[in-house]
């Protein structure tokens, strides 16, 4: 009977596990080996290089960068977008008017595609854009925004908030709302402050959510790719050149499918170590 | 608490995994394989960058010489389109039969086994366009693609905005030909007097298309030499002055920084602009606007020789295609047959390729907006036979214009040009590195 039951259970995920091995592992193996290869175009053939493509990539200044410009990047817009889910959650948590409204519209840009968000903020950040616009209304020199070494992974950074922290807010209302109104209500007894009960209440109680949105907000800021695609292509100077674009980049303009797959290989244990650093912090406080 | 959050690394790894996936496969080299050259009749799907109404008149005119076959055209913005053919080339797509090739790019199709031999039709191809379409389509004594367009670039200018800046306008003359230092000067004036925000703009601002003839009329080179063509040449010094000028147009607010892609010839048809630099195509395009405007010949430096870009898209067949016959068919139909030619330009204002076809085209260049396009007709014929210069001819010419588009961003950006040219010498030789 158990067998059976076995068999059926195992018939059911078939479809799933055999798109798993074809779509995901199959190809994750031969990013891997592919990485040990290289291919000249005027001799023809492919050889075995070891691990030339890797020491190439880690004697190449613009990927260097391009591991710097990713750190900082991961560094500053994972904390930032986390935090203000949360403030935003807690906030359209309350019961204050219109507060569903505000929710909603802050939800709103996980509906546009990454690309079309793109497009939008491309005309936002032009010299006559809609963001000089609104700071020449309020007496403050234009910025040049995507343009600028200095100012365009913050532009990205805010870009890309626009689009998340609607979605990662959706986590954090769930788990608020999980929160059991009795401890509130105990808190608010107490004479807790708002600030005291976001603090010592909501948040302790929301640290599964919380730790999940960290972990998944981290991976998908690694992967991101659309924007800088549509409106730096990595510039200027590399500034914005995320490894997830140089990848792309490397791969499929300037055609070089070996060395970009040893990078590929380095993105995900790049991605694996900082997940697995914040997972360990987050048992570490148990 | 503890079990839920093991859940968190193989979701990680799931997500690593996906990462690892859009490694793609690789790339596969050498001859292409013979293929069966398949059915009679079907769809055959064409892919290109234009969109779908350009197409449409070459597609019905060669569906009504063809019945049995249809042609399912296929969109992918300019932007994304070599990088998205690359990948869907490199992985034996059958999905592609025909796709546009943009001809600095044959080479290298060639070589990597993106391209169905055409050499068979080499005399109709010698016989039927220009030596430079001839020679830009061949790799290795073969013939890989067949030209579809050509093209040419003109200074566009704003007659109102000039006419307040108490500026006579250029004309359309080629012996009287304006200088980037006129021009700038003119652009200058019409800036301070009030009539437009900015004095010149580029329709491509980091392209090498658009940008080679700086560099060139300034005796700079293409910036590709040595015998096997994979030798960067961009820090010379045509290269260098040319350079300097371009990043001086953005740096003085000459030129607008921020605006790229396909939202510069906006700024041009809004009246914000005194001096635009574009294409044939925009002959029509600007036609639609409400400003006053007028053609002349794209300028060239003091003391340099005039210097245009020329070429375009070509036509090419995908070797892993399963429907040969009935692509190849199309392809003829629309390069070598001058209708079927003439009917890929008929929306788009874009110069034909077959001498044929080009020969009844240009006289009507003239009309194409009323008065404001009188002159281009006699310009385009000039510079296809004085000034065009092709783009360089090399295995190595898709990494050639990635570096030097993101190069031309960053100069454009602010970036000091001796020192960006010197990084893009360096790019270059470390691209090139795995090819030779």
């Amino acid at each position: 009977m158990k067998q059976r039951q076995g068999l059926i259970a195992l018939a059911f995920l078939a479809p799933a596990l055999v798109c798993l091995a074809v779509l995901r592992i199959v190809p994750a193996i031969s990013a891997v080996i592919e990485s040990f290869y290289t291919e000249s175009l005027l001799r023809g053939g492919r050889v075995f290089a070891g691990l030339g493509n890797y020491t190439d990539l880690l004697s190449n200044k613009d990927f260097r960068q391009s591991v710097g410009v990713t750190l900082l990047f991961t560094v500053l817009v994972n904390p930032i977008q986390v935090v203000v889910s949360f403030l935003l959650a807690v906030l359209f948590t309350q019961r204050a008017v219109g507060s569903k409204l505000w929710r909603t519209l802050v939800i709103l840009p996980i509906a546009t595609p990454p690309a079309v968000s793109a497009v939008i903020w491309s005309v936002i950040y032009r010299p006559d854009g809609l963001a000089n616009g609104v700071l020449e209304r309020l007496g403050l020199p234009a910025q040049p925004f995507l343009t600028s070494s200095g100012q365009v992974l913050p532009s990205l950074i805010v870009l890309l908030s626009w689009i998340g922290v609607g979605y990662w807010m959706l986590f954090l209302i769930a788990g608020i709302q999980e929160v059991p109104v009795e401890v509130r209500e105990a808190a608010l007894l107490d004479g807790a402050g708002a600030w005291r009960r976001m603090v010592s209440v909501i948040l302790p109680l929301v640290r599964r959510p919380l730790a999940f949105v960290l972990v998944a907000d981290t991976v998908s800021n690694l992967l991101v790719f659309a924007p800088v695609q549509i409106l730096t292509k990595g510039g200027p100077n590399g500034n914005s050149n995320l490894l997830m674009y140089d990848v792309y980049s490397r791969a499929y303009a300037i055609g070089d499918i070996h060395v970009a797959q040893a990078e590929v290989v380095i993105l995900v244990a790049l991605t694996l170590a900082i997940v697995a650093g914040q997972f360990r912090l987050l048992r570490g406080d148990q | 608490m503890q079990r839920n959050l093991f859940a968190v690394p193989a979701a990680v790894v799931a997500a690593a995994l996906l990462v690892a996936g859009c490694g793609g496969s690789s790339a596969s080299s050498g001859a292409p394989a013979a293929a069966d050259s398949g059915p009679a009749t079907g769809t055959i799907t064409f892919t290109g960058t234009d969109n779908a109404e350009t197409y449409q008149p070459v597609i019905k005119a060669f569906e009504a010489k063809n019945p049995g076959i249809k042609v399912a055209y296929t969109q992918i913005p300019f932007d994304q389109f070599n990088a998205t053919m690359q990948q869907r080339l490199s992985a034996k797509d059958t999905g592609v039969d025909v796709y546009t090739v943009d001809e600095p790019r044959v080479s290298q199709l060639a070589a990597k086994g993106f391209l169905v031999d055409l050499s068979d039709l080499d005399g109709q191809v010698k016989t039927g366009f220009s030596a430079a379409a001839y020679k830009t389509n061949h790799f290795r004594d073969k013939l890989w693609s067949l030209p579809m367009w050509n093209s040419t670039q003109f200074l566009f200018y704003n007659k109102t905005a000039l006419a307040k800046a108490k500026v006579t306008p250029p004309t359309a003359d080629p012996q009287q030909r304006w200088t980037w230092e006129q021009v700038e000067a003119a652009g200058r004036k019409a800036m301070q007097s009030g009539g437009t925000k900015y004095g010149l703009f580029m329709e491509q601002p980091e392209a090498y298309y658009q940008l080679q003839p700086l560099a060139e009329s300034l005796g700079g080179g293409s910036g590709i030499e040595g015998d096997d063509a994979l030798t960067p040449a961009v820090e010379t010094d045509g290269w260098k002055k040319a350079m300097q000028w371009y990043g001086a147009t953005f740096a003085s607010g000459l030129s607008p920084r921020g605006i790229g892609g396909f939202q510069t010839g906006p700024v041009f048809a809004a009246g914000d602009v005194a001096f635009f630099v574009g294409g044939p195509w925009d002959l029509k395009i600007f036609g639609s606007s409400k400003i006053d405007w007028g053609v002349a010949p794209l300028p060239y430096f003091q003391g340099g020789k005039p210097v245009t870009p020329t070429g375009s898209w070509s036509l090419g067949i995908n070797p892993a295609s399963k429907q040969q016959a009935m692509a190849r068919k199309f392809l003829e139909f629309a390069t070598l047959d001058p209708a079927g030619n003439l009917a890929t330009t008929s929306t788009t204002t874009i110069i034909p390729a077959n001498v044929e076809a080009q020969k009844q085209y240009t006289p009507t260049m003239d009309a194409f907006s009323g008065a404001k396009t009188a002159g281009a007709a006699a310009i385009t014929t000039y510079e296809s036979e004085h000034t065009a210069v092709s783009r360089p001819v090399s295995v190595g010419y898709i990494q050639f214009e990635e570096v030097m588009g993101k190069t031309f961003a960053d100069i454009r950006n602010g970036t000091n040009p001796d020192t960006r040219l010197q990084e893009a010498t360096r790019q270059l030789t470390d691209a090139w590195k795995s090819i030779k």
